[in-house]
């Protein structure tokens, strides 16, 4: 039996390894990375799914460690390596409404909303008291971060990154606060594959010829000439 | 009273004479990832040795704050050195150690050889001061930031004090330390002109920055500066070691610890060092426009920080 205490301090270290590729995300340009620091983010998320488990013991937990990791740790970020091998796009350097320094100054104000706001919210139950409480807000935040990054990027590619993390701040919330059924936990992923496969066949063409090719990869705003006048 | 006055002196000494090492290790790593062999780890001691032999030579445009400015600026750090033990934390002693004063030296130092790199009236030079001093308006916030939450996680001011503390709790890896490390990890990147902000190793006019400051400055006066920037890196990369790894980090005075204690030290700061050099390796210098981000990272974390700090 492993110390429920170093179990907590584990999972304290994974928040903040959530936080720091969260705030890599926001901010990089880098689009390889970008694809290897969503999966490490899946990663650590599968790590604290684990680490609940062997203080609570629910089964689900195992599930959802499994489920994630298989498709967000290995199928997921494949599929967009591959599309990025394909389109040929390494850095992402527009932005929409906000520039990467605002958005994470604006994310900051966000974390602490969301923490006075769920503090008065779960106030007196038990959710409050426990350690897990910051993960909850972790999990709010995360997901109201991964919703900027899905309006301040420009290109497809990073948008599908941002809903993912999005999907991984609710994942974050329903581990901490209230149990999601397995079901839609099950539901969301097959969803996201489904989007990451839309994305892969939009972007590669089903039946490319070359100008078809390009045609579609403007349409879509995956490739826009870097020299505009 | 005697102990804290030999702690001043030992304290500044050490520090003098570690700091060109420091700084010839991180050359080493890099010429090592590049595939060269890389200059002797003792070649910043001959490069210092050789232009404290040789003359000085002013512009006849310069002022007198050309022939000042290197001595305030080694001075100002020599102070700051007081503040930041190495291997022995003693008692603080009528405000040493206080980390706001620790700040405003640095800036004070920064202050003058940015009017130093004005002041010869070379493009260069007013290039250097120029860009030193935007970067500079833009990372103190964040230096204030972090160090405000090192202020909140220490619950001190004074730097003995938080050394104190981080030397009794030994705690490696806890949530917050790690924020921090990363902190200032970026502010040391910055203070120092290292590679995102400055690279150190060119002298082309359209990216240097610390070196177009000192670009002037000839024999003796170039040593000063180049030792200052050593210390400057050396007292950096002491606070990141002995807040975040402190073990080996004495408070009570033995002669066997105050060895095992260098030498851990050494050690430590030789692994920062290549972890620096890696750093550098692996990046290209950053734009001048997108420093921000960079900084906004460490802003970001110590923030957290804060906020963790005082809510929870």
């Amino acid at each position: 039996m492993i110390d429920p205490a170093f179990i907590q301090g584990l999972i304290k270290i994974l928040f903040v390894v959530v936080v720091i590729t969260a705030a890599y995300i926001i901010s990089t340009r880098n689009l390889l990375s970008l694809v290897s620091v969503y999966a490490l983010q899946s990663l650590s998320l599968v790590l604290i799914a684990l680490a609940l488990y062997s203080i609570e013991g629910a089964p689900v937990l195992l599930a959802i460690a499994a489920i994630t990791f298989a498709s967000k740790v290995l199928i997921i970020p494949y599929f967009i390596a591959t599309i990025q091998e394909k389109v040929r796009i390494r850095r992402d350097i527009e932005f929409h409404f906000l520039s990467p320094t605002t958005s994470l100054i604006i994310s900051m104000g966000l974390m602490l909303v969301i923490y006075i706001a769920l503090s008065k919210i779960l106030a007196g139950t038990h959710a409050r008291e426990s350690f897990l409480f910051f993960g909850a807000v972790l999990g709010i935040s995360l997901m109201l971060m991964g919703m900027m990054v899905t309006f301040s990027r420009k290109r497809a590619i990073t948008k599908v990154l941002g809903y993912l993390t999005m999907e991984n701040g609710v994942l974050l919330f329903g581990l901490f606060v209230t149990e999601l059924p397995f079901i839609i936990e099950f539901l969301i992923i097959i969803d996201l594959v489904i989007v990451v496969l839309l994305t892969t066949i939009l972007t590669v063409g089903i039946d490319s010829t070359l100008e078809d090719y390009h045609k579609r990869l403007h349409r879509f705003h995956l490739w826009e000439e870097e020299e505009r006048p | 009273m005697n102990g804290f006055l030999l702690y001043l002196v030992l304290n500044t000494l050490v520090v003098l004479a570690i700091a060109p090492l420091f700084v010839s290790l991180i050359k080493k790593v890099k010429a090592r990832t590049q595939g060269r062999s890389g200059p002797s780890v003792f070649q910043t001691y001959y490069n210092l040795a050789k232009l404290l032999k040789k003359e000085v030579i002013y512009s006849p445009n310069s002022s007198r704050i050309m022939r000042v400015a290197p001595i305030v600026n080694m001075a100002a750090l020599l102070v700051a050195a007081l503040f930041v033990p190495l291997v022995f934390v003693p008692e603080p002693l009528g405000g040493i150690g206080n980390i706001i004063l620790f700040l405003y030296l640095l800036a004070l130092a920064k202050f003058f050889m940015a009017l130093a790199g004005l002041d010869a009236g070379s493009s260069f030079g007013g290039m250097g001061s120029s860009r030193e001093m935007s970067i500079s308006a833009i990372i103190e916030p964040t230096t204030i930031i972090v160090f405000a939450a090192l202020v909140f996680v220490f619950k001190s001011l004074n730097i003995f004090d938080m050394f104190a503390t981080s030397a009794a709790a030994g705690t490696l890896a806890t949530p917050v330390l790690i924020l921090l490390g990363i902190s200032l990890f970026i502010i040391l990147i910055v203070e120092t002109s290292r590679l995102p902000v400055d690279n150190p190793e060119t002298h082309l006019e359209l990216t240097m920055i610390h070196e177009g400051m000192i670009l002037e400055q000839s024999g003796r006066n170039l040593a000063l500066m180049e030792l200052s920037a050593a210390v400057k890196l050396t007292l950096l990369m002491a606070i990141l070691i002995n807040l975040i790894v402190p073990f080996g980090l004495m408070t009570t005075f033995t002669l066997a610890g105050l060895l095992i204690a260098a030498l851990l030290f050494v050690v430590k700061g030789s692994i920062l060092a290549g972890i620096i050099g890696l750093f550098e390796s692996s990046t290209a210098k950053m734009r001048f426009f997108r420093l921000p981000s960079l900084f906004a990272m460490a802003f970001f974390f110590s923030t957290l920080i804060i906020i963790i700090e005082v809510f929870a």
